[in-house]
C-alpha cells in the first residue's frame, strides 16, 4: 500500500477513536441537559395564582395578604368570565330543543377547559380531588390549557388509507351568533389578569410531600427514601466490604480457596440487579422475614448485597496502593499486625476506600430493579427512622419509573418526572464528584 | 545451660515469652484470622445462596410445567386459563436487545479504549475519564426515563431522517475509505507505475461513484420509513449500547495497556503507523482481555431491567421479519419486574415461580460469563508474563 | 541496657579483643557478641538466600555489611528482627541468638523482639501524620498515653537524631513535608523513641544526597557507643568511614568477617579483595 494511504488509514482510524469518544460525551450530554433543563422548570417556573392559592391551602405557606389582593384581582376578571357563562346559559334555555343539544355538547366542553385553565367553576360542587380543585398552577401549562379553549381538535377520517389526521378549529366560530362569542378573546387577552403569572422558586419540591399522587407539592419523601435505602445497604456492606479487602490484602495466602473467594467475588459482581430484587423477595422477606412484606431493611440488604463486590474491590485497591514501606515501618517499632492495620495502613487507604464507598452510595441510590419487590412503593405516608423495620417506602427511582409508565395522568406531570430524575441524578452525580475529585487528591498526594 | 539463664537475668524484658503466653497469642491470632475469613468467605456464601435461593423458586414451576413448553412456545397468556408461558419470544427479545447493544459498544467501545491507551496525551485523558465514569454513573431509570420520555417520541416523529442522518455519518467515511483502500489493492497488480496510477484512479473514481450511490439508495430509503412506535428494540438498543459501554473501554484499556511498551516500540521502530501496530500487534495481544471487557460489558445489557422495562414496548412475540429492530419486544428481565405485581407472591403459583425460573435463567446465564472471562483474564495474564 | 557482668566475662570474650579496631576509640562494655548465628540459613522456598552464616555481632560498635547486590546482605540484616517473616514461604534453619536467646525459638514474640531490635530503611518511610504523632506512634503503641512522658520522648529522640533544632517548632506538621534527609532523620528518631538496643539500617542513605548522606553518617557516629549498630550499605567508601568491623557476603554466603581496617587493607580472602578493589560489584 502506498503510503499515503497508510497514513490516511491511519488518521481515519484516530478519528474512530476520537469519534467514539466524542459519542459518549455526546450521549452523556444529550441524556443530562434536557433532564437538567426540564428538571429546574420543577422548581423554577413561573407560578400562576392557582399555585400560591394552593400552596397557601395545603401547606400554609405564601403571603396572606398580597394572595388576597391577588385573588381580589383575579376575581374580579374571572367574575366577568363566569357572568358570560351564566349569560349563555340562559340564553339556552330560551332556545328551542334542538338547537340546545345541539349546543350542549360544545359549550361543556368549553366548561371543562375552563375548569381545567381556572379550576372549579362558582357553581361546581365541592371536588374531592385535590388536582381538580385548582387551576393550572403553572404557566406553561396554563399556556396549553388556553390552548384547548381556544381551538378544538378534530380528526380526519375522510382518507381511510391514511392515518388519521388532526386538525384545529377555533370554538368561537362554533358559537357564532350566541352571547358566548365574546368569552373567548375575552379570556385571551385577560389571562395574565386571570391566573397572574408570576417566577417562583419552589424550594417546597425538593422538602414538601406530595399530594393527590404527585399532582402538587414536592418529592421529599422520595429523596428520603432513597437516602434511608442507599445509606442503609452502606451500613451493612461498608464494614463487611472493607474487611473482606483487609483479609484479601493482607491475610489471604495464594491458593485454590483465595481463589474460589475472588471468584465468588466477580461473579456477586455480575449478578443482574432484577436477580438481586428475587433473591431479596424470597430469601430476606420470605424466608427469614426481616419483615411482613416490603420494607426498607429488605431493600437496604439486598442493595447491599449488591453493593459489595465494589467497595471489597476498591477497598483492596486502595490498601494494595498504601506503600508497603509503611507497614515495615510500623512492624519494624514493635507493632502487631493489627495494630499495623489499624492504625497506619487503614488511615492511609481511607480516602481509595471512600472513594470506592462513596461510588457505591451513588449506585445504591440510583438502582431500581432491586427494590422493586423488596421496598419500594409508589404510594404511602412519609415514614420516619423508626419506620424503616417494618414500613415500605417511597424512593426517587422506583418513582421516577411508576410516575412516567403507570401514572394514569404520566403526562400531565413530566415536570414532576423531570424533576425527580435531576434530584436522583444531582445526588448520585454529586457522589460521583466527589468520588473524583477524592481521587484526584490521593494521586496528587501520592506523587508528593 | 545455668548461665544463659543467668545470662537472662538482669536485663530488660525478655522477647522470649512463656509458652502459655506464645499460645494465648497464637489462639488469638488464629481466632482473628478466621474471623476475617469468614467475613470474607460470606461473599461466597451469599453467592450460593443466591443460587440455592433463586433455584428453590424456579423448581416448582419446571415441575408444574416441564420445560418445554417455556422453551419452546412463542404464547405468553400466563393470565389465561388455562395459562401459557411460552418464554421463548421473551428470551428472543432479550437475546436481541442485547445483540443490538453489542454492535453498537463493541466497535464504539473498543475504539473508545484505543484512544484512551494510545492516542490521548495523559493531560487529555484525565478529563475523558471522569466522563466515561460519569456516563457509568448514570442511574439506569434515569436512562429509561429518557429513553421513553424523549428519544422514543424523537424516534417515532422523526426516525426515518434520524435513520438517515445515522447511516450518511457512520457508512460515508466506510464506505470512500473502503474504495480508495479497494482501488489501490485492485491496481497493484500491475507493475508499471504509470498504468497503475491510471488504473488506480479510474477504478477509485468508480468505486467512489458506486458508494456515493449506495449511500444515496440506502439513506432515502432509510428515511422513508415510518417508526409506528418510538418504544422498540432499536431505541432499547441503543441506550443499552452506551450503558455497556463504560464497562468495555475500562476493561479494555486495562488490556491495552497491560501489553506494555516494548512491543509498540518495536513495531514503530519497523515504520509501522500507530493503527498498523495497534490493529496487528496490540489488539492481538490484547484481544483476550477485551473478550472479557466485551462479554461483562454485553451481560450488563442483558441484566438491565429498567431501560427494557420502559421503552422496549413490552410485547412478547417475536418480531416480523425476525431483525425488524422497529418492533416492540419483551425482555426477560421486564417480564420478571412487570409481572411480580400481578403474579401471587404467596401462594406460589406456577405464575410466580415462572418469574424465578427466567430469574435462573439470567443467573446461569450471567454465571458461565462470567465465569468465562475471568479464565480469559487470567490466561492472558500467564501469558504476558511469560509462564 | 549495659550488658551484665556476665555476658562480658562470657567465653565468647575473646571476640573483644578481635573485632576492636585499633585506631578507634575503645566502648565501655562494647564488644561482647550481641547477635550470634551459628550455621544460619535463610530460605526463600527452595531456595537458599542466606547459607550457612556464621558470626558474632559486637555490641555497641557498629558492623557494616557489604556485597554485591543480590547476595543477601540484606535478607540477612531483616532476618535479625524478623522482618522476613512478611514474605510468604520464608523459613530458616541454623541458630540465630540475640542477647542469649533464640531469635527463632518457639516462644518467641516477635513484636517484642522488633521493639528491642529497630530497623530504618532504605527509603525514608515517615507515616503520612504529624511530626509528632509519627515519633509518638512507638511509645504509644507499647502503652505510653501520658501527653508530657511521650513530649519528653519526641524531644529526647528528636536530639538524639539531631533533628530537634530544626522541627521544634512544627511537630504538629505533615512529616511528609519535610526533606528527603530530615525524613530519614525523622525514621532515625521514631527507631530510637521506643529504645531499641539494635538499630538495623538497610542502606539508609542509598535514597539522599551527598549533604544528608553526611548528616546520617554524622548521626550514625553520635549513635555509636550507645546502639549496636548494623548496616548494610552499597557504599564502600561510607562501611570504610563508619564501620568498626564488616561483614563481606558473596551469594549468600559470608565470606568474610573482620575489623573494618584489617577487611579494607588486609582482606584474607581473594574475593573480598577483588570486590573492594572494584573488579567486581
Amino acid at each position: 500500500m502506498q503510503l499515503g494511504t497508510r497514513k490516511l488509514l491511519d488518521r481515519a482510524f484516530t478519528a474512530l477513536g476520537f469519534g467514539s469518544i466524542a459519542m459518549m460525551g455526546l450521549m452523556l450530554l444529550v441524556v443530562l441537559v434536557p433532564i437538567v433543563g426540564n428538571g429546574i422548570g420543577a422548581i423554577v417556573f413561573r407560578g400562576t395564582v392557582e399555585h400560591r392559592r394552593m400552596l397557601y391551602n395545603e401547606f400554609h405557606r405564601g403571603d396572606a395578604g398580597r394572595l388576597k389582593l391577588e385573588l381580589a384581582e383575579s376575581d374580579a376578571a374571572r367574575s366577568e368570565v363566569y357572568g358570560m357563562l351564566d349569560r349563555f346559559e340562559a340564553e339556552m334555555a330560551g332556545m328551542d330543543a334542538v338547537r340546545r343539544e345541539e349546543y350542549r355538547p360544545k359549550y361543556e366542553q368549553v366548561q371543562g377547559a375552563l375548569r381545567a385553565l381556572l379550576g372549579p367553576l362558582p357553581h361546581d360542587e365541592a371536588p374531592a380531588l385535590a388536582r381538580l380543585k385548582y387551576g393550572q398552577t403553572r404557566w406553561d401549562k396554563a399556556e396549553e390549557r388556553l390552548h384547548d379553549l381556544l381551538f378544538e381538535k378534530v380528526w380526519d377520517y375522510s382518507n381511510p388509507d391514511e392515518m388519521a389526521k388532526s386538525y384545529e378549529v377555533s370554538r368561537s366560530a362554533a358559537f357564532k351568533g350566541t352571547s358566548l362569542v365574546k368569552l373567548f378573546p375575552y379570556v385571551e387577552n385577560n389571562i395574565d389578569r386571570l391566573l397572574q403569572p408570576r417566577w417562583t422558586l419552589y424550594w417546597g419540591f425538593i422538602t414538601d410531600s406530595s399530594i393527590d399522587a404527585h399532582f402538587f407539592g414536592g418529592v421529599w419523601p422520595e429523596i428520603q427514601g432513597t437516602l434511608f435505602l442507599a445509606l442503609g445497604a452502606m451500613l451493612f456492606a461498608f464494614p463487611l466490604g472493607v474487611i473482606a479487602a483487609v483479609y484479601f490484602t493482607e491475610y489471604a495466602r495464594d491458593g485454590f480457596l483465595t481463589s474460589l473467594l475472588r471468584s465468588a467475588n466477580s461473579t456477586l459482581a455480575g449478578v443482574p440487579s432484577i436477580v438481586f430484587g428475587l433473591f431479596g423477595l424470597t430469601f430476606f422477606i420470605n424466608t427469614l422475614k426481616v419483615s411482613e412484606s416490603k420494607s426498607v431493611l429488605a431493600g437496604s440488604l439486598t442493595l447491599a448485597l449488591m453493593i459489595l463486590p465494589t467497595i471489597i474491590r476498591s477497598a483492596e485497591e486502595a490498601i494494595l496502593a498504601v506503600p508497603k514501606t509503611y507497614k515495615e515501618a510500623s512492624l519494624g517499632l514493635g507493632a502487631t499486625k493489627w495494630h499495623t492495620i489499624i492504625t497506619v495502613i487503614l488511615p492511609a487507604a481511607l480516602p481509595g476506600i471512600l472513594t470506592g464507598g462513596v461510588i457505591s452510595l451513588g449506585r445504591a441510590a440510583g438502582e431500581t430493579a432491586p427494590i422493586i419487590f423488596t421496598a419500594a412503593v409508589s404510594v404511602g405516608s412519609d415514614i420516619g427512622l423508626a419506620d424503616v423495620f417494618s414500613s415500605p417506602t417511597q424512593a426517587l427511582s422506583w418513582n421516577i419509573y411508576n410516575l412516567a409508565s403507570e401514572h394514569e395522568a404520566a403526562a400531565e406531570i413530566r415536570h414532576v418526572q423531570y424533576g425527580m430524575v435531576l434530584a436522583l441524578i444531582s445526588i448520585v452525580m454529586l457522589l460521583n464528584m466527589t468520588a473524583i475529585i477524592l481521587r484526584a487528591r490521593i494521586s496528587k498526594k501520592l506523587k508528593g | 545451660m545455668n548461665g544463659e539463664a543467668q545470662a537472662t537475668e538482669g536485663r530488660s524484658p525478655a522477647f522470649v515469652v512463656s509458652p502459655l503466653r506464645r499460645s494465648l497469642q497464637k489462639a488469638t491470632k488464629t481466632a482473628g484470622h478466621s474471623l476475617l475469613f469468614l467475613v470474607a468467605a460470606f461473599v461466597a456464601v451469599i453467592v450460593l445462596f443466591i443460587f440455592f435461593f433463586v433455584a428453590r423458586d424456579a423448581v416448582p414451576f419446571f415441575q408444574i410445567k416441564g420445560f418445554s413448553e417455556f422453551f419452546t412456545d412463542t404464547r405468553w397468556y400466563p393470565a389465561d386459563d388455562p395459562p401459557v408461558f411460552g418464554a421463548l419470544a421473551i428470551i428472543y427479545g432479550s437475546l436481541m436487545v442485547t445483540a443490538g447493544s453489542a454492535v453498537i459498544a463493541i466497535p464504539m467501545g473498543i475504539s473508545a479504549a484505543i484512544c484512551l491507551s494510545d492516542v490521548l496525551p495523559f493531560s487529555v485523558r484525565q478529563y475523558v475519564k471522569p466522563v466515561i465514569e460519569m456516563l457509568a454513573a448514570v442511574p439506569s431509570v434515569a436512562f429509561g426515563f429518557f429513553a421513553l420520555v424523549i428519544f422514543a417520541p424523537m424516534l417515532q416523529n422523526y426516525g426515518g431522517t434520524l435513520l438517515m442522518w445515522a447511516w450518511w455519518l457512520i457508512a460515508s467515511p466506510l464506505l470512500l475509505l473502503a474504495s480508495l483502500v479497494l482501488s489501490e489493492i485492485a491496481a497493484a497488480r500491475f507493475p508499471d507505475e504509470k498504468r497503475r496510477k491510471l488504473m488506480q484512479r479510474s477504478l477509485l473514481a468508480l468505486f467512489g461513484t458506486a458508494s456515493l450511490g449506495l449511500l444515496f439508495v440506502i439513506g432515502r430509503n432509510l428515511q422513508a420509513i415510518e417508526i409506528v412506535t418510538g418504544t422498540n428494540a432499536l431505541n432499547v438498543s441503543i441506550i443499552l449500547g452506551f450503558m455497556a459501554l463504560p464497562t468495555i473501554v475500562s476493561v479494555a484499556e486495562d488490556a491495552l495497556q497491560a501489553v506494555g511498551r516494548d512491543m509498540r516500540e518495536g513495531s514503530y521502530a519497523l515504520g509501522a503507523t500507530r493503527a498498523e501496530t495497534i490493529v496487528k500487534i496490540i489488539l492481538p495481544a490484547a484481544s483476550s482481555g477485551i473478550l472479557a471487557g466485551v462479554i461483562l460489558g454485553i451481560m450488563r445489557a442483558l441484566g438491565e431491567t429498567m431501560v427494557v422495562w420502559m421503552a422496549s414496548g413490552n410485547s412478547s412475540h417475536i418480531p416480523d421479519p425476525w431483525f425488524n429492530y422497529l418492533d416492540s419486544i419483551r425482555t426477560l428481565t421486564a417480564t420478571i419486574a412487570g409481572d411480580m405485581g400481578e403474579a401471587d407472591q404467596v401462594t406460589g403459583s406456577a405464575r410466580f415461580h415462572v418469574l424465578f425460573a427466567m430469574g435462573l435463567l439470567l443467573l446461569v446465564i450471567s454465571f458461565i460469563s462470567n465465569f468465562i472471562s475471568e479464565r480469559i483474564v487470567v490466561r492472558q495474564r500467564k501469558v504476558l508474563s511469560g509462564q | 541496657m549495659t550488658p551484665s557482668p556476665e555476658a562480658t566475662s562470657s567465653p565468647n570474650r575473646s571476640a573483644r579483643e578481635f573485632y576492636l579496631p585499633p585506631e578507634r576509640r575503645k566502648v565501655e562494655g562494647g564488644g561482647v557478641p550481641h547477635v550470634s548465628a551459628k550455621n544460619f540459613s535463610i530460605y526463600y522456598g527452595e531456595f537458599e538466600a542466606v547459607k550457612k552464616v556464621s558470626a558474632d555481632i559486637p555490641a555497641k560498635y557498629v558492623t557494616a555489611i557489604i556485597g554485591p547486590s543480590g547476595c543477601g546482605k540484606s535478607t540477612f540484616l531483616r532476618s535479625i528482627n524478623r522482618m522476613n517473616d512478611l514474605l510468604p514461604n520464608c523459613h530458616t534453619t541454623g541458630s540465630l541468638m540475640f542477647d542469649g536467646q533464640d531469635v527463632y525459638g518457639k516462644f518467641t514474640d516477635e513484636v517484642l523482639l522488633r521493639k528491642k531490635i529497630g530497623m530504618v530503611f532504605q527509603k525514608p518511610n515517615p507515616f503520612p501524620k504529624s511530626i509528632f504523632d509519627n515519633i509518638a506512634y512507638g511509645p504509644r503503641l507499647h502503652g505510653i498515653r501520658d501527653k508530657k512522658t511521650l513530649d519528653g520522648i519526641v524531644e529526647k529522640s528528636l536530639r538524639k537524631a539531631a533533628l530537634w533544632d530544626e522541627v521544634c517548632d512544627r511537630l504538629d506538621k505533615n512529616a511528609l513535608g519535610m526533606s528527603g534527609g530530615q525524613q530519614q532523620r525523622l525514621c532515625f528518631a521514631r527507631t530510637l523513641a521506643v529504645e531499641p538496643e539494635i538499630l538495623l539500617l538497610d542502606e539508609p542513605t542509598s535514597a539522599l544526597d551527598p549533604k544528608a548522606t553526611a548528616k546520617i553518617e554524622d548521626l550514625i557516629q553520635e549513635l555509636r557507643g550507645s546502639y549496636t549498630i548494623m548496616i548494610v550499605t552499597h557504599n564502600m567508601q561510607q562501611a570504610s568511614r563508619i564501620s568498626d568491623s564488616t561483614m563481606f557476603f558473596y551469594e549468600g554466603r559470608l565470606v568474610e568477617h573482620a575489623s573494618t581496617a584489617q577487611l579494607f587493607t588486609n582482606p584474607k580472602d581473594q574475593m573480598t579483595e577483588d570486590y573492594i578493589t572494584g573488579r567486581f560489584s
